[in-house]
């Protein structure tokens, strides 16, 4: 069935149901992955899915359906029991219609390559090519993940909405091992095959395990730190998210009660923009078919903006942000605007303290205070006098997310795109320079 | 779609696969959300689909689709079998399955009140019952400005069936309450509590939960830790943990590190490696009180199953055994690869994502003490009940977690609350400053996380109170 049939059924029979509102989104998609470990491919996949998401409303209630099985009486026997569902939920205090349409939407280039459409087999060679160079850069097993794939998505709503379009996006991680503990990470992603550099990836990730090989211990304590882009990355992950309006709302921000405030220092200021060529979290509309928009989240230290749909817009009196999902609003592509220095004159800044290069398994103590640690890897070293020296095992970083934010002193002024497993809060891409935060807190093992 | 997945094997097998396994699932699920008393979502997933893995020259292959068409089918199975091909230049060593018994078998969990005979009013009702309990000050004795209370009922149908002619179909319901509330004191701050229960039954699992009063008493605590909570004391001490906090770290700190595909690398790039080497089997790793086993077999458990997705019988396993490194997780790769054969670890979560090595229920066997003489001969300690922040680096050896509820011990006895008391300790450290176990099991539930694309499976973990001795808090 196609895509526009999907829709067409699910607003169609939706409105016969007697719903007041419909949203349906139909989304066909093959995606590929090529996992590799021990120098080895453990395993290829291919994920072939249609998709149909529908929102329906009435009487100021909603609910959603997500359907893998969209044989048309599926699909309609579903839409029975979204009404009945709908029947018996209470009306939200906090409702507002969908927007209406239609909407005119950017043409973002670059979105769709059809060089990486038909890579198949060839991702192999992408596959070996990153683990040569990390083993030639002193790695010595390599591992990670080849993921790419495209899709075809179709949003139409009873609000005279319709906007769809293709895309592709592909995302290459490699991780190097030298020894049990010395580790290095690199990622190169984005939205054509062009964007892809495996080489250089693997050349980090292997340059950064043979680096960590020599490591030395250090006691707890506040040090000044320097973190890499897939640390970074994490970071801002979680900042974005924590403007998310659902997530404010619900004790999971540290950003709640925050808007308007000086939040960071000066030097910081985080965008969210949809519209970069290349880019994985790209889009021209949102899930309610709002066209999306450049915003900043933070400018100049200063909280502008959660992220909204429209009806985490109408709870805070105020317009949607054009992030819509349906339930929580999202960032697309975080960016965090750079500074002026390169990264090796960020890292000369710093007489005493911590390069760290990744933030794995971030857990908060309390969201709503934004107390968290973490564990750093991939890449950890004593910085002394501006240059980086050994590796560092064994410190943990413990520290808030306000502090941290208050306490960045510089960036670097090559910012890159980056996407890996570690981003808990699902933005689909960080674009981050290198940056050094001062006096951030690390605590050891007692026993 | 089922008659496919007999289909898609004999394709495999006609295009010159070795083996070849197809996975049909029917999956059912419904949410429900309420925050802050606001209905914030009701919904469901309906996914019907089917996973399909080959080995072609020792190089695995696995493909999904989840639309019922033959010619896709086919193209998919020959997808899966030339990226094998193609990738198997990268192999040093060929991958291969170990041998395990041809099965044939249908098992199934019969709720005792179907989730679809009990109506959705009733379903959110206990939500706003949940609510309406959490922001009653009279009883909570605290505000607790956020609530986010999320019920979720799932029911999985899935049909195995393989090249060397197994075939096993079941059918699970299950049922999952998850919080967050945030709990406030006007002079204090804020403290935050989350919690989780699950059962593989019916609606007779959330009524048992008693979800209100249960809410009510976790609210209740971190109001008075909020209240009354005193940083905890310096220097070595004694430390009683509860069942929560054991429950975690033996699935953090044993669970994971004895999954072998960990041990053997096969996770490296995302969730991480292990400390654990093949060759430390039989190694003392702690106090020879301390037994830690993984079973899915325990009827009701979240984690519960009877054959895993490989289609081998599920058992207990003894990981370690007397304080001894005793027994890893396998699936049919790292069972071949480590010359044991397979002990039924291998889960999927959905039709989509492979199987790969994965904890069911872990949990430290139960000793023979009892709370009160866990604490009567401490002098000076603190009784951590729950956990709130955590994490453990990638080998599973460096783990922290901070305490929610937790009491001073003085000369025996219970004292007030503590504060936010952190526990960052080494595995051994562990495991080996464990002196004595308390009597009474218990199991919270989780959803645990691994594989690339993520894989959430459900799983409890417990244990009963244990003591450590002499261990020196951490922290800032």
């Amino acid at each position: 069935m196609e895509l526009h049939e999907l829709c067409e059924l699910a607003l169609k029979e939706a409105q016969a149901l007697g719903a007041d509102e419909v949203a349906a989104a139909a989304i066909r998609s093959t995606s590929r992955q090529v996992r590799f470990a021990n120098n080895e491919v453990t395993a290829s996949k291919t994920w072939d899915e249609l998709c149909l998401n529908v929102l329906l409303a009435k009487d100021k209630k909603v609910v959603l359906t997500s359907l893998l099985n969209v044989e048309p009486d599926a699909v309609r026997s579903a839409l029975k029991d979204l009404m009945s569902l709908l029947a018996v939920m209470k009306e939200r205090p906090d409702y507002a219609p969908l927007p209406e349409g239609p909407f005119e939407y950017v043409d973002i280039p670059g979105l769709y390559d059809d060089e990486l459409a038909s890579l198949s087999e060839k991702a192999i060679d992408l596959v070996e090519e990153a683990v040569n160079s990390a083993l030639e850069a002193g790695g010595r097993r390599i591992a990670g993940t080849l993921a790419f794939g495209e899709e075809e998505a179709l949003l139409m709503t009873s609000r005279a909405v319709e906007a769809g379009g293709k895309r592709t996006w592909a995302e290459l991680v490699v991780r190097a091992l030298a020894d049990g503990e010395a580790s290095g990470m690199g990622v190169t992603c984005g939205t054509r095959l062009r964007d892809l550099d495996p080489s250089s990836a693997g050349e980090e990730a292997g340059r950064f395990a043979k680096l960590s090989m020599r490591a030395s211990k250090l006691g707890p304590g506040r040090y000044d730190v320097v973190l890499g882009r897939p640390a970074g990355a994490v970071f801002f992950d979680i900042v974005a998210g924590m403007a998310s309006a659902f997530y404010v709302d619900s004790g999971l921000s540290c950003l709640a009660g925050k808007l308007g405030e000086k939040i960071a220092s000066d030097v910081l200021t985080v965008h969210d923009d949809p519209h970069l060529e290349g880019a994985l979290g790209s889009r021209p509309f949102d899930d309610e078919g709002l066209p999306t928009r450049k915003k900043p989240i933070i400018e100049a230290g200063v909280l502008k903006t959660y992220l909204h749909n429209s009806i985490t817009a109408k709870r805070h009196g105020t317009s949607s942000t054009g992030n819509a999902g349906w339930v929580v609003p999202r960032p697309w592509n975080v960016v965090v605007e750079p500074g002026d220095m390169s990264d090796e004159e960020l890292i000369s800044e710093v007489k005493k303290g911590i390069f760290v290069n990744n933030m794995t398994y971030v857990r908060f103590q309390d969201y709503a205070r934004g107390d968290f640690s973490t564990v750093i890897r991939d890449g950890v070293f004593l910085i002394e006098d501006g240059e980086l020296k050994e590796g560092v095992r064994g410190l943990r970083l413990s520290d808030n997310v306000l502090n941290m934010l208050s306490s960045v002193k510089a960036l670097s002024k090559d910012i890159r795109q980056v996407h890996h497993w570690w981003m808990e809060w699902d933005t689909p891409a960080v674009f981050t320079p290198l940056v050094l935060i001062e006096r951030v807190g690390f605590t050891v093992p007692t026993k | 779609m089922k008659d496919l997945a007999e289909l898609a094997v004999e394709m495999a097998l006609r295009m010159g696969a070795d083996y070849a396994e197809a996975r049909f699932h029917d999956d059912i699920s419904n949410a429900y959300v309420l925050r802050n008393g606001v209905p914030e979502m009701a919904g469901f997933e309906r996914a019907r689909g089917m996973g399909i893995r080959v080995l072609v020259g020792g190089s695995l292959g696995f493909a999904s689709l989840n639309r019922p068409d033959k010619a896709l089918l086919e193209r998919r199975v020959r997808e899966a079998i030339s990226m094998a091909r193609a990738s198997a230049r990268m192999r040093k060593e060929p991958i291969r399955f170990s041998e395990e018994p041809v099965e044939e078998a249908r098992w199934e969990v019969k709720a005792k009140e179907p989730l679809g005979d009990v109506p959705i009013e009733e379903k959110m009702a206990l939500l706003y019952d949940v609510d309406k309990a959490l922001t009653s000050q009279e009883e909570v004795r605290a505000q607790v400005p956020f609530r986010l209370l999320q019920l979720v009922e799932t029911e999985t149908e899935r049909y195995f069936v393989n090249s060397e002619g197994t075939k096993i179909w079941c059918s699970v319901p299950r049922v999952m309450f998850f919080a967050l509330i945030t709990v406030l004191e006007p002079e204090k701050g804020t403290e935050q509590d989350m919690v989780q229960k699950g059962e593989s039954k019916g609606w007779e699992a959330v009524r048992a939960w008693s979800l209100p009063e249960h809410m009510v008493e976790r609210a209740r605590a971190i109001g008075h830790v909020l209240r009354e909570g005193v940083s905890p004391p310096k220097g070595a001490l004694d430390i009683v943990l509860g069942s929560n906090v054991v429950g975690l770290m033996v699935h953090e700190s044993c669970g994971h590190p004895y999954e072998a595909d960990r041990i053997l690398g096969r996770e490296a790039a995302q969730a991480g490696e292990s400390f654990v080497k093949p060759d430390m089997l039989g190694q003392r790793i702690g106090a020879e009180i301390v037994t830690v086993v993984d079973d899915p077999t325990i009827e009701g458990s979240y984690g519960y199953y009877l054959y895993d997705d490989e289609g081998v019988r599920a058992r207990r396993r003894f990981l370690i055994k007397d304080g001894v490194i005793n027994e890893f997780l396998h699936n049919r790769e790292t069972g071949a690869a480590l010359g044991v054969g397979s002990n039924g670890a291998a889960r999927a979560s959905r039709f989509n994502r492979e199987p790969i090595v994965r904890m069911a229920n872990t949990f430290m066997l139960p000793g023979d003490h009892s709370f009160e003489e866990l604490v009567e001969d401490v002098r000076l300690g603190i009784y951590i009940k729950t956990y709130g922040e955590w994490n453990i680096d990638d080998r599973r050896y460096n783990m922290r977690f901070v305490g929610r509820e937790c009491y001073l011990i003085e000369r025996g006895e219970l004292k007030g609350p503590v504060r936010r008391p952190v526990l960052e300790i080494t595995t051994p450290g562990f495991y080996g400053s464990i002196d004595a176990i308390g009597k009474e099991l218990s199991f919270d539930a989780g959803t645990c996380g691994k594989g690339d694309p993520p894989q959430g499976v459900p799983v409890w973990f417990g244990g009963p109170d244990v003591r450590l001795r002499n261990v020196p808090l951490g922290g800032s």
